[in-house]
């Protein structure tokens, strides 16, 4: 039982990260098989044994794993592909349609052709019940258990697989909300059930309405997939423990995660920024920012000590008001399609060729041209060196789409059209990086850029000239950060209740009562998860405004603070961080604070996976040159020859002077002509800009250590 | 650099909306009225060292197109007394203004000692001052029993806060929270202010001026083009405005004519009703802002929003009229002439551009209440967001989007969470639903109103309506049906009923009174004997279509 294995699964390729005390980790990758996402489970599993040393049996190795994280996002396409499951409403009478109205919000205002997303639940069933509670839970009219009775024949008849319940103000008092379970779960016991109080006992209706039926409409989905997985796994020899990867950058038992399957349904790039942080400790930083472009999509977030998190997001313009990694997609990847607006501007995406018909270059049918046809032109990758050599490239065809759709309408050469394509891409990525940095409060230039993804590294230093950040990190591992992060992530649960008060003068005797349930409940999930004492921790936090602010800002609760019930103490943590987001505060103005949520989160550290250290090797790594080539240099508008480097033949301490191409197995890495670049210990290539030298001194320090 | 290179035109394009929408995000997340940040009724913006636009976001686009005249007036008014540092407030209607209400912070951006751009941000105050609280006096005749006239004033003197100036102004306003809200959209401008510099320390005066230039010119043409596919002719319109708030039964008349000439176009009111000695009256900037709103409607959405976007408009609006009132007239209804005016061109152009068009629109019919909480014993404000947001019209192959609110906030406009506002008022939500036959029929019906009933919580609570709609339902197109009309109802404990007028003051309404309101759906579009029957039978079968309903306005020959 010593094996630990990361399997991060995506909608092209499975990927594999594989620990054992004392051996060095296993990277692996083979294809997703989308109709059952458990088989490349266990092919991939199958494959790693025979590559052991000695080769293993599937079952001789699933016997010795001790533990599997898994991230799945099978809740996540059955939403965006609107193949969840066939949904049942109970609300408050006279609400229903709040669901499906969001708020009365049309994103694109200008846009007469843009419709309304179809709503989880149709309307016939979403069902308003007799029953209501005032604003303090207070009952003003029974709950009529007719009306529920009346709602689940209805439900019966039509076949609903799961159920949701969702009452006003029922943050307040859960009461009716269970009496209407307990009738829904004798009477149609074989349904999924979400009680919005259970999941979330928060204020705000709309956001509890919406994040309840997304459980319920994913929760049957994840609860078969689990089912299959967990009975593949079985039957292959595994009986260590199974952890699911959850949106919050957590992990948790197959248990929690049917109830709440709404916490995976953001959970695909979760575990990426928590891998980053390990990667920038060995540089003696504690904070980063984390990126990972791939085939459609670039993500970014941030992380300080810890990835920063968000209490809200969307799915499909559907809002889930559950906490979740801070993470900002945007639509650029290798995929990302370049065309001209009726204005005569260069744009590139969202729009993507995907796998297919992919870029142009890939020869598969596909005639746009797309970012990967821009690299391919600029000399960044090489054509028969794709994937290690598995896919070659057709560079003429990445020529002739950029020629046709980019260049001629511009009047640019085919290599100025495909330099225009690569710098808007970088654009838009540091665009988002300014999301989650700047738009958040945060200077991206005091932070390391750790760079991950197929795609990411070609993109990486234009991105950071852009934004003036002077050192990147680009782990060994980056092509599957993700599968990595799994290993490295705690069990962590998420409280929450609303409790509406003054700040000053707050009643602690309820208040702390409060805290302390939510503690409790978390302490029996991790005692449920098999964490000891000594593994736990707890954090505090407060959702607070300035009275009649409609925004609350989420914060953490000092320690101290809390136990000594300072009032004074968590109003200054307050405005500090509202003054940090906004630029502002209103300390001085004596403006009262208002207290709307609290919440808990539950830590259950697990055991991390440690990173191998190399030996220093010395600065020269001409060794590992492989060639030369011409290469686009973006600060000189022009093509120079610059040296290609075997990425798998440099060692720790070699360095790298840019202009010049790292290409490894997954990935091609451009060291911009503004970037050197050193090996670190664990193998990850650090770059920093040529003035900042001593930004990657920590490297060389690693030689006397 | 002499030229213009396409791909940093491009950069520049993205830079300006990042800045204008990252503006939008400080506002909305610090602001404290609800009609800010709940509501978003503010717009952020950037303009040249002229005042030419070079991107807004605009939340609710009727405040939007009156940033750049404003700016341009400032820029003439203080001349070469512009400095570094300093912030300049403005909300006047006869400087340019939309509404008294709509108050704009405008700051100067240098770079190198030079003024090369103005950051901006205009949203609608819960108090401006003047005869009643929060500015809708239906009783006015005159700008001062409305509002505190703001023309351009330094607030802020080469980052010296002028606090007399500031006192003298917010000792006229009767909420502190304005003041607030103000630095909000302070803090605001200053944060596209920041992002400007950077831009400019990195690219250079001169680049960005380039790009500036040739930017305005690609958007020029995109619009010219969009109006190139409008037949040249002189197409007219017109659309109905009920009731001024004095004099009961009367009625006023919008009419515009709209001539394309190849690419250009050009919108004449001169035929327009005389203005009304109430306070429905537009001011040039807030009709103008109608105008392109609308006709934004009618292109494509995908097209930056800078000067060179409005240069191939012209609108002729003549002083004295409806929708530009001479001084010193009441104006603060004028926003709201929004629906007429986008009537009238929506029924001009609909016979040349059919598949362009939509049918019409639900027009706006708001409420507010105010009153002590007695639970709280705390003053509330509620503005019905919620209750007014009707559909809009049908349009081609596309059935209109429900619950979107007037044309003038296109769904930029939110409704209040149930749950906040029973904390936030005293009153206890009964209903809010999509309205069955609420929509206009059509082979694409219009968009659904909604229906909405409330316990008002509070004794002694005032009543306050603005709007329209009550008096004509949202019209249909090419055999498409007319929707239904807005409508407020208040029924007191006692069981007497009262119909608040479309602009109405009532006081002392008690506790327990009964809120109900109708919002209407939006107008049809086609024949509705030719609705898919697929989706008719959805719609019967989820009970927004009554089988009555489908079978006298759709022909639905089904079974329930």
């Amino acid at each position: 039982m010593t094996y630990r294995v990361g399997i991060d699964v995506g909608g092209t390729f499975t990927d594999f990260f594989v620990t054992h005390p004392g051996r060095d980790p296993v990277v692996a990758k083979v294809l997703s098989t989308p109709a059952d996402p458990s088989i490349a489970v266990i092919s991939g599993l199958e494959e790693i044994a025979a590559t052991l040393e000695p080769p293993l049996s599937l079952a001789e190795f699933a016997g010795q794993i001790d533990t599997i994280v898994h991230g799945t996002t099978v809740t996540t396409n059955a939403t965006l592909t609107r193949n969840g499951a066939k949904c049942g409403l109970i609300t408050t009478k006279g609400v229903r349609d709040a669901l499906e109205m969001r708020r009365g919000i049309r994103e694109e205002q200008y846009n007469n052709r843009y419709t309304n997303v179809a709503p989880l639940v149709e309307r016939y069933l979403r069902i308003g019940v007799t029953g209501r509670l005032d604003r303090n839970g207070k009952e003003v009219e029974p709950l009529s258990l007719e009306e529920v009775r009346e709602a689940v024949e209805l439900f019966k008849a039509e076949g609903v697989k799961a159920v949701s319940i969702c009452f006003m103000n029922a943050f307040a008092n859960p009461a009716h909300e269970r009496e209407a379970a307990a009738l829904v779960r004798q009477e149609l016991p074989d349904a999924y059930l979400t009680v919005s109080t259970d999941l979330l006992p928060s204020i705000r209706f709309y956001e509890r309405v919406s994040t309840t039926a997304l459980n319920s409409y994913v929760g049957p989905i994840l609860d078969h997939y689990l089912n299959q997985l967990q009975g593949r796994l079985k039957q292959a020899g595994f009986n260590g423990l199974l952890l699911i990867m959850q949106s919050n950058g957590g992990v948790m038992s197959p248990q929690v995660a049917r109830d709440k399957s709404a916490l995976t349904l953001l959970s695909g790039p979760a575990a990426g920024p928590g891998a980053g942080l390990e990667y920038v400790r060995p540089h003696k930083q504690s904070k980063c920012i984390v990126v990972d472009m791939g085939g459609t999509s670039f993500e970014a977030a941030l992380v300080v000590d810890s990835p920063i998190m968000v209490n809200e997001g969307e799915i499909d313009r559907h809002r889930i008001a559950l906490p979740m990694l801070g993470i900002h997609t945007i639509g650029a990847g290798g995929g990302s399609i370049g065309w001209i607006d009726e204005g005569g501007l260069l744009r590139m995406g969202p729009q993507s060729a995907g796998a297919a018909p992919g870029p142009a270059c890939y020869s598969k049918g596909g005639e746009l041209p797309a970012t990967t046809d821009a690299n391919v032109v600029l000399g960044y990758l090489n054509p028969t060196f794709f994937a290690g050599g598995k896919m070659s490239l057709d560079v003429e065809k990445a020529r002739k789409a950029i020629e046709t759709h980019i260049a001629k309408p511009l009047g640019l050469s085919i290599e100025e059209a495909a330099a225009g394509m690569y710098r808007i891409a970088c654009t838009n990525m540091a665009q988002g990086v300014r999301e989650v940095s700047i738009q958040r409060g945060f200077d991206p230039r005091e932070f390391p850029l750790v760079v991950a993804g197929g795609a990411g590294p070609i993109h990486s230093c234009l991105i950071c000239d852009e934004l003036e950040v002077p050192l990147q990190i680009v782990p060994r591992e980056s092509s599957i950060l993700c599968a990595v992060g799994m290993l490295m992530s705690d069990l962590k649960h998420d409280f929450v209740r609303t409790f509406v008060s003054p700040l000053a003068g707050a009643d602690w005797k309820a208040l702390m009562p409060l805290i302390d349930a939510m503690i409790a409940e978390g302490n029996k999930l991790l005692d449920e998860e098999g964490i000891s004492e000594d593994k736990r921790s707890h954090a505090v936090k407060f959702d607070c405004r300035y009275l009649k602010q409609y925004h609350e800002v989420s914060f953490v609760v000092p320690t101290e603070a809390l136990a000594a019930r300072d009032e004074t103490a968590i109003a200054a943590a307050f405005h500090k961080e509202h003054n940090r987001l906004y630029g502002y505060s209103l300390e001085e103005q004596d403006v009262p604070v208002e207290i709307i949520n609290v919440r808990t989160q539950a830590v259950g550290r697990t055991q991390r996976p440690e990173f191998r250290k190399e030996p220093h090797a010395g600065a020269d790594a001409s060794r590992a040159v492989k060639e030369r080539r011409q290469v686009y240099i973006p600060d000189r508008a022009a093509f120079e020859e610059v040296p290609v480097y075997d990425g798998h033949a440099l060692r720790h301490g070699n360095t790298i002077v840019g202009p010049a191409l790292i290409e490894e197995i997954t990935t091609a890495i451009f060291v911009g002509a503004n970037h050197d670049c050193v090996v670190d210990a664990t193998g990850s290539l650090v770059m920093y800009r040529k003035e900042r030298p001593e930004l990657a001194a920590t490297v060389r320090m690693e030689v006397t250590a | 650099m002499s030229k213009a290179d396409p791909i940093l035109l491009s950069v520049f394009a993205r830079a300006f909306k990042a800045i204008t929408d990252e503006m939008s995000i400080s506002v909305q997340k610090t602001t404290r009225s609800p009609i800010l940040c709940e509501a978003k009724d503010f717009v952020t913006g950037l303009y040249d060292a002229q005042g030419n636009m070079l991107e807004q976001t605009e939340n609710l686009p009727i405040l939007a197109f009156s940033l750049a005249p404003v700016c341009r007036y400032i820029v003439e008014f203080f001349g070469d007394d512009i400095h570094e540092g300093d912030v300049i407030f403005h909300n006047d209607v006869f400087s340019m203004g939309n509404q008294n209400n709509d108050v704009a912070v405008y700051k100067p951006v240098f770079h190198e000692g030079k003024l090369v751009a103005w950051t901006a941000v205009k949203g609608h105050q819960a108090d401006i001052g003047g005869a009643v609280a929060g500015g809708y006096n239906p009783t006015a005749t005159e700008v001062w029993q409305e509002a505190l006239r703001i023309p351009p004033v330094k607030v802020v003197e080469r980052g010296k806060l002028r606090k007399d100036v500031w006192d003298l102004i917010f000792a006229n306003i009767r909420l502190d929270i304005v003041q607030h809200d103000m630095r909000a959209q302070m803090g605001a401008c200053n944060v596209g202010a920041r992002r400007v510099v950077e831009m400019l320390d990195k690219y250079g005066v001169r680049t960005f001026e380039i790009h500036k230039a040739a930017l305005f010119d690609a958007t020029r043409k995109m619009m010219e083009a969009e109006i190139a596919t409008i037949p040249n002719g002189t197409y007219s319109g017109e659309g109905m405005v009920y009731f001024d708030g004095h004099h009961v039964g009367t009625e006023f008349t919008i009419r515009v004519d709209i001539t394309v000439k190849d690419k250009s176009i050009s919108f004449d009111y001169s035929r327009t009703d005389a203005q009304t000695d109430g306070f429905v009256n537009g001011t040039f900037t807030s009709s103008a802002s109608a105008t392109i709103l609308t006709l934004l409607q009618m292109v494509n959405p995908d097209m930056p929003h800078n000067e060179g976007m409005v240069q191939p408009i012209e609108i002729k609006i003549p002083e004295g009229t409806i929708l530009n009132a001479s001084y010193p007239k009441a104006t603060t209804f004028g926003n709201h002439l929004c629906p007429p005016n986008a009537d009238a061109i929506i029924r001009a152009l609909a016979p040349v551009i059919p598949d362009r068009v939509t049918a019409g629109w639900n027009n706006l019919l708001c409420s507010l209440t105010t009153g002590i909480d007695p639970q709280k014993n705390e003053k509330y404000v509620d503005i019905g967001f919620m209750g007014l947001k009707g559909g809009s019209g049908a349009m081609k192959g596309t059935d209109g989007y429900d619950h979107i609110g007037m044309i003038d906030a296109s769904g930029g406009l939110l409704d209040q969470d149930y749950e906040m506002f029973e904390q936030q008022t005293p009153h206890l939500l009964k209903r809010h639903e999509y309205l069955p036959d609420s929509a206009g029929a059509g082979q694409w019906r219009g968009g659904l109103g909604v229906v909405t009933d409330y316990v008002i919580g509070s004794d002694n609570t005032q009543f306050v309506t603005f709007g329209d709609g009550d008096f004509e339902p949202a019209f249909g197109l090419f055999g498409g049906k007319d929707s239904i009309l807005n409508e407020i109802t208040l029924t007191y404990p006692d069981g007497t009923k009262r119909v608040p007028r479309n602009k109405d003051l009532i006081m002392g309404v008690p506790k327990n009174t009964h809120y109900h309101q109708v919002a209407g759906g939006g107008g049809g579009y086609g024949d509705p004997k030719k609705r898919d029957r697929k989706k008719l039978a959805r719609e019967i079968r989820d009970g927004i279509i009554s089988l009555e309903a489908a079978r006298e306005h759709y022909g639905y020959e089904g079974k329930a």
